[in-house]
C-alpha cells in the first residue's frame, strides 16, 4: 500500500502524526504527506478544510513542544539537535545570530529551509521570545507550509497517479534505481569514513597522561585549549583549570595568537 | 579543528574523553570566567 492510499483511508490521522513527528524533529516526510492528502482532497478522499486543521494543529503542537523545551533546556536541546549538523562547534551560535538578524519572520518560512526548519523553534524559546508573538508567526508560517504543499498535491493530483502508475509498471527498473540509491550511500559512507580516518592521525592522551605532565618540570611546556562554543553560552559554565579558549567561530585569527613552541592539548565537552 | 592545527604547524593533541573525563578522573575545573561567557542574543 502506498502513501496515497494510506492517505485516501487515514488522511487526517496520517497528516496530524507526521507533521507533528516533523515538527518535534524526526525525519519524516512530512511535504510528501502533505502533497498525497492534496491528491486526496483532489480526488474528493478528504475534504480539505480538515486536513488543513490537521495539520497546522500537528505542526503547532510539536512546535509548541520544542519551544519550551528549548526555553528551558537551552544549549542541551539546541547541541543535542546541532550534533546532526555539519559543523556541531559552530552551529547553535551561526543558527541563532542567523535567526536573530533576519528577525522573528523567520519563524514564517523556516518550515521551508531545511535545519531551521528543526531549530527555529527551539530557538525562539531559547532566545525568549514571547511565546503568543512565537505562536502568531508559527501559526502563519504552518499555515503557508500547509497550505503551499496542499495545493501543489491537489493541483498536480493527475500527474502524481500518472508517475503511480509508471512505478507499478516499471518494477524491475524501480529495483535497479533502488539498488543504485543504496550502492551510492553506501560509497557516500565510506567517503565519509574515509575522511574520519584523517583525524585518527592526531595524538590522542588520556587525561592521566596529561595530568602527570601537568605535575612534571614540563608543565610550562603545556598549553590546554578548550574549543567548545555552546560550553560558554551558559553562566555557571566549568573549564579545566589553566585552559584557555578557542573560539570555532574565528579560528583562522585565534591561530595567531597560539605559541608554536608548546604542546597544545585541545578539549570539548 | 586539530588537524588544522596541526596542519599549521602546531603540536597539537586531543584529551580523549574531554572535559568529561577530566571531571572523572578529579583533576581540577574552574569556572568559565565572565569576559568568556558568550551571551545568546534575545528577543525580549
Amino acid at each position: 500500500m502506498n502513501l496515497f492510499s494510506l492517505m485516501a483511508r487515514h488522511g487526517y490521522a496520517l497528516t496530524f502524526g507526521l507533521l507533528l513527528a516533523e515538527a518535534i524533529g524526526l525525519p519524516f516526510p512530512a511535504a510528501i504527506a502533505l502533497v498525497a492528502a492534496g491528491a486526496a482532497v483532489a480526488a474528493h478522499a478528504l475534504w480539505g478544510p480538515y486536513v488543513l486543521f490537521a495539520a497546522i494543529t500537528g505542526l503547532l503542537l510539536g512546535d509548541t513542544v520544542q519551544f519550551w523545551l528549548g526555553r528551558y533546556m537551552g544549549w542541551l536541546l539546541l547541541g543535542f539537535l546541532c550534533r546532526v549538523s555539519i559543523n556541531p562547534e559552530t552551529c547553535i551560535l551561526r543558527s541563532a545570530e542567523s535567526f536573530y538578524k533576519r528577525g522573528k519572520t523567520t519563524l514564517v518560512i523556516a518550515k521551508f529551509i531545511p535545519g531551521v526548519n528543526t531549530m527555529a523553534a527551539p530557538l525562539a524559546g531559547s532566545m525568549k521570545m514571547r511565546f503568543w508573538q512565537f505562536l502568531r508567526l508559527d501559526f502563519a508560517g504552518a499555515l503557508v507550509y500547509a497550505t503551499t504543499y496542499l495545493l501543489v498535491g491537489y493541483l498536480s493530483r493527475d500527474f502524481l497517479a500518472a508517475i503511480l502508475r509508471g512505478f507499478h509498471a516499471a518494477g524491475l527498473a524501480m529495483e535497479v534505481v533502488v539498488v543504485a540509491a543504496l550502492a551510492a550511500y553506501t560509497i557516500y559512507r565510506i567517503v565519509q569514513y574515509s575522511k574520519h580516518k584523517v583525524y585518527r592521525v592526531v595524538p590522542r592522551v588520556q587525561v592521566q597522561e596529561l595530568a602527570a605532565r601537568l605535575a612534571s618540570e614540563e608543565a610550562d611546556r603545556v598549553l590546554i585549549v578548550d574549543v567548545r562554543s555552546h560550553g560558554y553560552y551558559d553562566s555557571g559554565g566549568e573549564r579545566i583549570k589553566g585552559s584557555i579558549r578557542i573560539e570555532p567561530n574565528n579560528l583562522e585569527e585565534e591561530i595567531k595568537n597560539l605559541p608554536k613552541d608548546k604542546d597544545i592539548y585541545l578539549y570539548c565537552t | 579543528m586539530a588537524h588544522l592545527l596541526r596542519e599549521k604547524g602546531f603540536n597539537t593533541f586531543v584529551i580523549v574523553g574531554g572535559l568529561t573525563a577530566w571531571r572523572k578522573a578529579g583533576e581540577p575545573v574552574e569556572s568559565v570566567p565572565q569576559n568568556d561567557l558568550v551571551k545568546l542574543p534575545t528577543f525580549n
